[in-house]
């Protein structure tokens, strides 16, 4: 089951629409735990939050053993600096793990329009089907129709597709069965 | 779970011994007297172990002497005969300036990549085993520049996904950073955002290979015409006959060798011209690879090779008349021992009736 923890305010009908997105993506039980308090320990000196030490700070939530933990923040997240600079960071997942976290942050604005709650609302199942996947194992995808594409991939669409491709859906499927207790 | 090294790569050890004279990536493990209880090393297309200790163990009414290893990611363990540790392709864990070398590579531009599949995944399979760190993110580098041409085939999809997990693996490890910010950090160097340019240097030159590609296709075209020489005939001079006189009407139609006979094609390609059916160009390459590698089984045909090659313009007026009297009894009687007379009439007959329909 994945269990979404939001450290926002967020609309419902977009948590919703998340649940939804999720279960027809994983075809795993969604449910919206709640609210929780966002640790401050997390945040560093620049403004942003540390991504790897917001999710170890996050207040833990009741699980079962293969259940997936998704956090929403709308913080900016920061990740250590590689050799060749830090990558645009739109969330962080422990590789088969069980919690993933990701950040409204870069989206475009929600607004008020149809238009742009629905490509808020796509985004925010693109990056949570990103994270989880990577909560599954899966690794980043070459094909930028693929939720798996990386985020900030130049290749990407302003409004990119949040379904998994072929192989990266097979490789989910084989993982969640596996992994159902 | 617990697998046996010495269960598994028996059937590789020819190969594993191959790949590790071709190449000498640094960190390569070369003694078991290298490998203390507490080191990491890299088990290639496995991943990042951790060497437990040393075991002894009965097999088969042998004390044999294991080093015990434990991979890091999920606690697989594996037995490595103390023997083999030199053989395996087992290696350091890279550091973190080799990592940043691997960076380097992965950003810089990229050539065309290899369009030939067969020689593509025989090169990588190559370069993952043996190849360390650079040779794997190779690999990837590769795979990832055919990706943007055309998306990759199902198997190739998989060595991508493989070699990417073992890349990130070892960089995760090596740097001490989770594998997801490994992960970030590849695909930052393969494809960087827009408007951002990174401070590359000159990368490092990856390991190199067994020479070039067409060198290691040929003991694969000779292993695969050894079947194509056993199924034609025995003597050379009979294959010289065949070939001018058998008009291929026997075996034309077989489609076995040609895989193996693709790349071999080209060679034959020149006598192949003047020459109608394929057994011509089977019966070229063979003559070819017997000469190219003498096998210790072929050394006793080779004596009557040169009579034969000395009587052939004498021989080469009487196979003129022999079409008229039909191939099959020249070669009839000459395949009399051999037991695979039988199946060339078989295949023979089926065009036959076609033909007559």
């Amino acid at each position: 089951m994945i269990r979404i923890v939001t450290l926002a305010t967020y609309d419902e009908g977009d948590i919703t629409h998340l649940s939804k997105t999720l279960y027809r993506s994983f075809g795993v039980g969604t449910e919206h735990v709640g609210e929780r308090a966002l640790p401050k320990k997390a945040e560093r000196s620049d403004g942003r939050f540390d991504a790897i030490k917001l999710l170890g700070d996050a207040s833990p939530v009741r699980a079962y053993s293969d259940d997936k933990v998704l956090y929403i923040t709308d913080k900016e997240l920061a990740i250590p600096k590689g050799p060749l600079g830090e990558p645009p960071t739109w969330g962080y997942a422990e590789q088969g793990g069980d919690r993933a976290l990701i950040s409204t942050f870069r989206f475009k604005p929600r607004g008020v329009t149809e238009a742009s709650i629905e490509v808020f609302r796509r985004r925010l199942a693109r990056e949570s089907i990103h994270f989880i996947g990577h909560l599954w194992d899966l690794h980043h995808c070459y094909d930028a129709r693929c939720a798996m594409h990386p985020s900030w991939s130049p290749s990407l669409p302003d409004d990119p597709e949040f379904e998994l491709d072929a192989f990266c859906r097979d490789k989910s499927e084989r993982r969640v069965r596996l992994a159902k207790t | 779970m617990v697998t046996v090294g010495a269960v598994r790569t028996l059937g590789k050890r020819e190969r594993a011994d191959k790949q590790e004279e071709a190449s000498s990536p640094v960190g390569n493990i070369s003694s078991s007297a290298d490998l203390k209880p507490g080191d990491r090393v890299v088990y290639p297309k496995q991943g990042v172990y951790r060497v437990t200790g040393l075991e002894q163990k009965d097999i088969a009414g042998q004390r044999l002497e294991f080093v015990r290893m434990s991979r890091e990611e999920d606690g697989a363990s594996v037995l490595v005969p103390l023997g083999k540790v030199a053989t395996i392709g087992l290696r350091r864990v890279a550091t973190a300036s080799d990592i940043e070398g691997v960076f380097h590579y992965l950003g810089a531009t990229y050539g065309d990549p290899e369009l030939d599949w067969k020689v593509r995944h025989r090169d990588n399979v190559e370069r993952l085993i043996a190849g360390g760190v650079l040779g794997v993110a190779e690999v990837v580098k590769g795979l990832h520049s055919l990706s943007r041409l055309r998306p990759l085939p199902a198997k190739e999809r998989e060595l991508y996904d493989s070699s990417r997990h073992l890349l990130v693996n070892e960089i995760s490890v090596a740097l001490g950073v989770p594998d997801v910010i490994a992960e970030d950090y590849v695909d930052f160097a393969l494809m960087p955002p827009a408007g951002v340019k990174l401070p590359l240097k000159t990368p490092p030159i990856p390991v190199e290979l067994k020479g070039p590609p067409w060198k290691r296709k040929k003991p694969v075209v000779a292993e695969d015409d050894d079947l194509g020489l056993a199924e034609l005939g025995i003597d050379l001079s009979a294959l010289e006959g065949a070939a001018e006189g058998a008009a291929g009407s026997e075996e034309s139609e077989e489609g076995e060798g040609a895989e193996g006979a693709a790349p071999a094609s080209e060679e034959g390609g020149e006598e192949g011209e003047a020459l109608p059916a394929k057994v011509v160009e089977k019966v070229a390459v063979v003559k070819a690879t017997v000469v190219k590698a003498p096998a210790p089984r072929k050394a006793p045909p080779p004596p009557p090779k040169k009579p034969a090659a000395k009587a052939a313009p004498v021989k080469k007026p009487a196979p003129k008349p022999a079409p008229k009297n039909a191939p099959k009894k020249k070669g009839m009687p000459a395949k009399k021992p051999a037991a695979s007379t039988p199946a060339p009439p078989k295949k023979g007959s089926k065009p036959a009736k076609g033909k007559k329909k």
